[in-house]
């Protein structure tokens, strides 16, 4: 079931949903099954054919609608159990913690602020493993949802109204989560990776994160940090250790260090960013990154810069 | 059973649901205030009290239409007909009187969210009061040029205005109650 | 009064019959051509949401695809919802309901034909409103639950979403008007002798349905009215930057949505309790528990709309009373599956096409049913919501459903209709199609949801499984406009070479064909007697008449 990351869990939580999951799908099969082996066998037995029997005028039987009537009613209440202690185990109570980690769902990418130690990432959430972390979801547009199904429930990012849940992952690994609240043109590309590492190699992803990374002074790198400064690249994003400071689009300050741009539309490579700087649409077209008409050597020049941003 | 009765105490059934969406919006708000005006600061309870007055006598001059129309005193009936009509005018100009005042102060339906879950919900019950009035005065217009028949189809029609009517009433029983009285209170 | 046949009782005198051609249609009061009427302004919207399903599968054939842009994959998949369910079942359902109803009772027309045709021509001008928005500068794009703030001028700006309201808000007060209509025409020109525990099932389900009507549509039109205002007026009901709230939108639209489910889904169980019985040449089974469950499930519609919103975070108390409701509106909907099931046995069963859509509703409808409790378990829904297992149940429920059941009703009441036979041997080519073609459609959409596609996403990476999965549903949408053309086709023959029907071509029961197909102007000539559900069985078979049956039985 690696395909089906719904019934292959790597969390308590998500373990719990998938249990009662493939228990309801049974139950449901089964109901499937009785109701179409009773059509199927009242179509072969009795099809008018010649000689068949004279249709029976009968009008109901009270008794027997009692019994389908409190049959599926008591295999409700069954359901409905199992249904109230999974709430418990797959969305245990916040009890007025402070979050660890707060997400913020825009259009179209994700932002993640580690409360604590004040790093901010965006579209890749890395965690300790095995240590439960609460998530505070919001937004700060229209309504989106924070899904990695692997980990466990979906909950919405909605705007006023601040969600939390718990995540966490058993074993080290990558998984892939999604917006799942339509949120506007680019809902599809709106991807969530959650990266679930080792103590060890959390603290060092924590340390090379809060580390400034260092303006390239020579090279082409150097024009390319002057062009982020020049243009209006300040406007929108935050690079630590530079005058940029804003946090409408994503902040780029180790944006070397993460696998795709713009939320999963693209591998993060030079030759992607290249084309995402020359013409944004290309890649995740109608989003809101401006096309700055930039020039060829231009766009180099700031890809250059990118990857000193590790 | 008299159709048009039927219908149109249908309609008063859905108009309701309708009414009470557009209350539940103005209490919602009324829970969570922000900033800018609110019922206690920007109504006048005392006038608009004194026009529901009126709206409320109107009901009762369209009961004494409908009796009179029972006993076939058609000159009775437009008369009390005129009344209800000139009650319930009297009403939308207060309630005219009370936007223009609102409007004044820079209080327009997007000024804050009382400001919009009140015009929304009095401005609907006001369509509701002005095509009730539509609705007697073509009853009214009937009685004045001697055309009433008194068939039982007329008489079912005449009762259905009255349910209407009525009906417009008692949503405002309820939104003064909530929007003025709830803010004096 | 046995023997005797009864005059039907007028509605409003028909005026239409002094015209001719066009005009006889454009201003006609009857009911049978405003029926007719409604039903043909459906085969208009139903292609045009149709090609608009077609353009979604083809975007989704594969991966990453570019051939849509993403605002106009928006805007086709808010049309195709908005249309196949305002557009397309709705007034398919009233149409036939308007066609079937005043026959079913016995009278001459509904009791108000004007206001009957008002409610087709704003009907129709709503449909012609909201597709006017493509025209003027791009159609609603916001889903058609239009979730704000996405629906807000500062998310959505072109005209399209007010187009959205202003349509909506017509097909609302059209839906409303036809209710009240259908209510009135029930309760007050019935047959004299057809007490309400012997009215047809569809009759009785199209009465509570027009409750359902009356009580939800208003919901829907006052929440409409308040985005207007946002909209319009510069309004923030529904914006939480200044201060509105975007959850007191959810909490509107799906108390007026989820009773809209049941107002999709109540006459197709009517037309199922039609068809099933007389092609089993017996009477429903246990026909006071069918209509009871449909007045619970109408009651229960009202309790159970943030069912719709357990992943908003509204808390665990809450949420435990939605799944209770839930899965109670489960049971009446569970009874109503086994006396349909149960009707078909020590029945002699006809294969007609009617009765093959009919059984298969019960199979295809089934599933719907079935994933719908699974949403009610509430973890399940907080994996599930928003992706295409989703989209599956309700397509299950939706078409395996609700288009089934009116394929039903199709193929049972055009003989009626039309005075001629629809040909049983393209309708068998219509019938496998269709049910190959919902199958390959959507049940692969189950899986893909499971595998964490989700719903609204105008393309999708290339996941383990996702293209191929995809690919296959696409095909299965092909396969299904290859029905819709068979069915096309086979009412083209029915029209120009079709059997001729006669008054009851398929030895039905009900008053409908009690008289000639198709029905004159005034309907019936005379009423038979009603003493009991079956009045032409009776006719028919004396001394075998349900009354007597029944009164043997108890005693």
């Amino acid at each position: 079931m690696t395909g089906v990351p719904t019934l292959n869990p790597f969390s308590p939580e998500a373990a719990s949903i998938a249990h009662l999951f493939v228990a309801i799908l049974l139950v449901m099969f089964s109901i499937f099954a009785l109701v179409a082996t009773l059509v199927t066998v009242a179509i072969i037995r009795y099809r008018d054919r010649e000689g068949a029997v004279e249709a029976r005028q009968e009008f109901g039987n009270p008794r027997l609608e009692i019994i389908w009537t409190v049959l599926p009613a008591l295999l409700l209440v069954a359901i409905f159990i199992f249904t109230v202690r999974t709430i418990h185990a797959s969305d245990p109570p916040v009890s007025g913690r402070a979050p660890d980690l707060r997400v913020i769902g825009h259009q179209w990418w994700w932002e993640a602020d580690y409360l604590k130690s004040g790093i901010v990432a965006a579209n890749e959430i890395h965690i300790p493993v095995g240590t439960p972390i609460l998530l505070e979801v919001e937004s700060a547009d229209v309504i989106h949802d924070f899904w990695v199904p692997e980990l466990g429930r979906k909950i919405d990012a909605i705007p006023g109204h601040p969600n939390h849940i718990w995540i966490s992952a058993e074993k080290p690994g990558t998984y892939l989560g999604t917006c799942a609240e339509f949120c506007g043109n680019q809902h599809a590309w709106m991807r969530i990776v959650v990266i679930a590492q080792r103590p060890a190699d959390f603290a060092a992803w924590q340390r090379r994160q809060l580390s400034v990374p260092p303006v390239p002074t020579a090279g082409v790198a150097a024009q390319g940090a002057q062009l982020f400064r020049d243009q209006t690249c300040v406007n929108c994003h935050t690079i630590s250790g530079t005058p940029a400071n804003q946090r409408i689009g994503p902040d780029l300050t180790h944006l070397a260090g993460r696998g795709t741009i713009a939320a999963g539309a693209a591998a993060d490579t030079p030759a992607n960013l290249f084309k995402w700087l020359k013409d944004p649409n290309s890649i995740k077209p109608e989003t809101h990154m401006p096309n700055f008409q930039l020039t060829d050597a231009q766009a180099r020049a700031l890809v250059a810069y990118m990857e000193t941003l590790k | 059973m008299p159709k048009a009765k039927l219908a149109v105490s249908l309609f008063i059934l859905s108009e309701a649901n309708f009414f009470l969406l557009l209350i539940i919006a103005y209490v919602f708000y009324h829970s969570y205030p922000g900033a800018g005006p609110t019922a206690a600061t920007a109504l006048n309870p005392l006038r608009t009290g004194l026009f529901s007055i009126l709206l409320f006598a109107s009901s009762a001059t369209m009961i004494m239409a409908a009796a009179g129309y029972r006993a076939r005193a058609h000159r009775a009936t437009l008369w009390w007909l005129l009344a209800t009509v000139m009650l319930g005018a009297l009403f939308l100009c207060g309630q005219a009187l009370e936007y223009a005042g609102l409007y004044q102060r820079g209080i327009a339906v997007n000024r804050n969210l009382f400001a919009t879950t009140f015009f929304t919900l009095t401005g609907f019950h006001g369509l509701h009061v002005f095509i009730g009035l539509v609705a007697i005065a073509i009853v009214a217009g009937l009685a004045a040029t001697r055309r009433l028949v008194g068939s039982e189809r007329e008489a079912d029609a005449f009762e259905a205005v009255g349910i209407y009517w009525h009906f417009v009433d008692a949503v405002w029983v309820v939104i003064f109650s909530i929007v003025y009285l709830w803010a004096i209170l | 009064m046995s023997g005797l046949a009864v005059r039907v009782r007028a509605g409003e005198p028909s005026e239409a019959a002094a015209h001719r051609g066009l005009l006889a249609w454009v201003a006609s009061v009857d009911h049978k051509q405003i029926g007719i009427m409604y039903m043909l302004s459906v085969l208009l919207f139903f292609a045009l949401g149709g090609v608009e399903a077609l353009l979604i599968r083809i975007q989704l054939a594969v991966p990453n695809n570019h051939l849509l842009d993403p605002d106009t994959f928006n805007q086709i998949f808010t049309m195709h919802g908005t249309t196949m369910i305002f557009l397309v079942v709705m007034p398919m359902l009233a149409g036939m309901s308007i066609y079937a109803i005043p026959l079913m009772i016995g009278a001459r027309d509904v009791a108000f034909p004007r206001l009957n045709a008002m409610s087709f021509w704003l009907q129709l001008f709503g449909g012609i409103l909201l597709y006017f928005s493509f025209f003027a500068g791009g159609a609603p794009n916001a889903g058609w639950f239009s979730y704000a703030p996405l629906s807000e001028p500062a998310y959505s700006f072109s005209n399209g979403l007010t187009y959205w309201v202003l349509a909506l808000t017509c097909l609302g007060i059209s839906s409303i008007a036809g209710a009240i209509n259908m209510i009135v025409t029930i309760i007050t020109l019935r047959v004299p002798g057809q007490t309400i525990r012997r009215l047809p099932l569809f009759v009785w389900m199209t009465l509570v349905n027009s409750f359902l009507i009356l009580m939800a549509l208003p919901v829907l039109n006052g929440a409409l009215m308040l985005l207007l205002v946002d909209r319009l007026l510069n309004a923030h009901v529904f914006t939480p930057a200044f201060g509105g709230s975007a959850l007191l939108w959810q909490h509107y639209f799906w108390g007026f949505g989820h009773p809209e489910v049941y107002i999709m889904i109540l006459p197709a169980f009517g037309m199922i309790s039609e068809v099933i019985p007389v092609f089993s040449g017996k009477p429903i089974y246990g026909y006071g528990f069918v209509a009871a469950s449909t007045v619970a499930i109408a009651f229960l519609s009202f309790t159970v709309w943030a069912h719709h919103m357990f992943a908003v975070g509204m808390g665990h108390v809450y949420d435990l009373f939605f799944v209770f409701t839930s899965m109670a509106i489960a049971v009446p909907t569970g009874v109503k599956i086994f006396n349909w099931t149960v009707t078909l046995y020590h029945g002699r069963i006809r294969f007609t096409t009617s009765m093959m859509f009919a059984l298969s509703f019960i199979v295809m409808f089934t599933i719907g049913g079935l994933t719908g409790v699974s949403f009610a378990v509430i973890p399940i829904d907080w994996q599930l919501t928003d992706t295409y297992y989703l989209v599956a149940h309700f397509h299950y429920v939706l078409f395996g459903g609700t288009a089934l059941a009116i394929f039903a009703g199709l193929y049972y009441w055009f003989p009626k209709i039309s005075g001629r036979m629809l040909d049983e041997r393209i309708g068998r080519w219509h019938f496998w199609l269709t049910v190959s073609g919902l199958n390959l459609t959507f049940f692969l959409m189950h899986p893909l949801g499971m595998m964490g596609m989700p719903r609204r996403v105008y393309t999708y990476p290339d996941l383990p499984g996702w293209a191929i999965l995809n690919m296959l549903s696409t095909i299965g949408a092909f396969v299904l406009l290859a029905s819709v053309l068979v069915f096309l086709w086979n009412i083209y023959r029915s029209l120009t070479a079709g059997a001729i029907a006669g008054d009851n071509p398929w030895d039905a029961w009900t008053l409908e064909w009690a008289t000639s197909s198709p029905p004159p102007p005034e309907n019936f000539a005379l009423v038979p007697p009603v003493n009991g559900r079956r009045p032409l069985w009776d006719l028919k078979y004396p001394d075998r008449a349900d009354e007597r049956v029944e009164a043997a039985l108890e005693g």
